[in-house]
């Protein structure tokens, strides 16, 4: 058996746990100074121990479970939202050569993959056996079953243009033309905005708004399950900025010809202008009402989606254009 | 009888798609059988990627795992929380149900296994492509895909009609 196989998963959790500890402290960092804050400084130097210390005291808090809740299925909920988030970084392709599963529908994979997170969500707001934990529960599922037909129509366009399905083939159709947020501009905004709403952040962080919801699906949860359930939510952002530099950022794909800078840190730069537009974005845009959210992802993103893939197709078959698409 | 890596994989998916249905059967609340089988149709993905089927896998979780499971779980989260389901008795018209289940199962097996599709030699499962799926599917059998659209936009469009007639009464 390759050693890579059985080490290279164990190194990517390490690097995971270790984007997601940096990233909610850049995170309040960025936040803090965009609202002319200084944010976290105190625990270690500049602050940078701060999420360090929090998740210690998550680890060693009181493990609470309320007396009438579903106890088996309350201890199941935060695996099986974990899980999935972990088990979509095995098709990334990070570079040509640093990937894990290199699986002809990769693509799909992801989509259907992060899908069974939301059981998850909805089983651990259901069995608090709470009106708030199971209100968090019911928009958390119903914004995620709506704004997931968007998100995989609005790719079908770059899956029409590269004529794959498989993530490392898409990158390589872009090395060869333009990268595909110019071509597929359209079908990359409809992407974004529903991953921003299928990541649940603000402008479509409604599952857990705190002024209405108390904290969401996950209100009675404390101690290392709670940690569980924001550890799947920031690993899901380390996966879907990854995803949006592969299929529309030319992955690792140097551009101008700057082929002097490895791949790899092609790769992560474009990833982190990712994570960075997400906290500015919450810094920066107010939570929409929960009757606009169903009504703009049904009659704006979905006629949207479905206009972009026409387009593809149209202008595949038009000469000039054609070399675009 | 060889015990490699497929062998087990193989047995984990086949008792967790089992067992999760006989844990759907035997469970008494409503909210942990719609899990159970939710565990069900998983491993049947699983077996799928053991046939070299990942499209069917992928599609299988997507639909299934996915959005089914999570339209049940959805319905069932707004009925009572501790309501369980009582044991039937059990009566002749379950025997008789079970006759007809049985017979059925008896007839759709024979036709299996009377169809030609299985003796046309080795499949070639490992060298089949998602496009090969795609040029099948709009050009071979364009016709009968159509037709099937059209028939789900009927069953859709009657179920809205049903639905809302429900709602005036």
């Amino acid at each position: 058996m390759d050693f890579f196989v059985i080490l290279g998963p164990v190194v990517l959790l390490f690097i995971v746990l270790g984007f997601v500890t940096y990233a909610i402290f850049f995170e309040r960092k960025v936040i803090g100074w965009i609202q002319n804050r200084v944010g976290p400084n105190q625990v270690g130097p500049w602050g940078l121990l701060q999420t360090v210390a929090d998740v210690l005291k998550l680890l060693i808090k009181e493990d609470v479970i309320p007396q009438k809740a579903d106890v088996s299925l309350f201890k199941l909920a935060p695996i099986i939202a974990y899980t999935p988030a972990f088990a979509v970084l095995a098709v990334i392709p990070f570079t040509e050569s640093l990937k894990f599963a290199d699986i002809a529908v990769g693509l799909l994979y992801y989509m259907a993959v992060s899908s069974i997170t939301t059981i998850g969500i909805l089983l651990g707001g259901w069995a608090s056996n709470n009106k708030y934990a199971l209100l968090g529960g019911m928009r958390s599922a119903a914004q995620m079953i709506s704004y997931e037909i968007p998100l995989v129509l609005s790719v079908v366009g770059v899956a029409m243009s590269a004529g794959s399905l498989n993530l490392t083939e898409i990158v390589k159709a872009q090395q060869t033309g333009v990268w595909f947020v110019l071509p597929q501009f359209l079908g990359f905004i409809v992407f974004l905005i529903a991953a921003i709403a299928e990541l649940s952040r603000t402008p479509f962080d409604l599952p857990e708004a705190e002024s209405e919801l108390v904290a969401g699906y996950h209100t009675e949860y404390s101690g290392f399950r709670f940690a569980f359930f924001m550890l799947a939510e920031y690993t899901y952002i380390f996966a879907m900025a990854s995803l949006i530099t592969l299929l529309f950022f030319g992955g690792w794909s140097a551009p101008f010809g700057l082929t002097f800078i490895p791949p790899l840190i092609w790769f992560i730069f474009k990833f982190l202008f990712f994570v960075f537009f997400l906290f500015w974005l919450r810094a920066t845009m107010p939570r929409i009402r929960v009757d606009q959210l169903m009504e703009f992802a049904w009659k704006v993103l979905l006629p949207l989606a479905i206009l972009n893939i026409f387009l593809t197709a149209l202008f595949k078959e038009i000469p000039v254009l054609s070399q675009f698409y | 009888m060889n015990i490699n890596g497929e062998f087990i994989a193989f047995f984990i998916f086949s008792v967790l798609a089992i067992g999760g249905a006989v844990f759907m059967i035997n469970l008494t609340r409503v909210m942990h059988m719609a899990l159970a089988l939710a565990f069900t149709f998983f491993s049947i993905a699983g077996l799928y990627v053991l046939l070299d089927a990942p499209f069917l896998a992928v599609i299988q979780i997507l639909i299934y795992t996915g959005a089914v499971s999570i339209l049940m779980i959805f319905g069932i989260m707004l009925t009572k929380h501790k309501d369980e389901d009582k044991v039937a008795p059990f009566t002749v018209h379950k025997l008789l149900s079970l006759l007809g289940v049985g017979g059925f199962l008896a007839i759709v097996i024979w036709i299996i296994y009377r169809n030609p599709f299985f003796s046309t030699g080795e499949p070639q499962a490992a060298a089949f492509k998602v496009t090969d799926l795609g040029k099948a599917m709009f050009k071979t059998y364009m016709i009968p895909f159509e037709v099937t659209s059209i028939l789900l936009l009927v069953a859709l469009i009657g179920a809205i009609v049903l639905a809302k007639r429900e709602e005036k009464k």
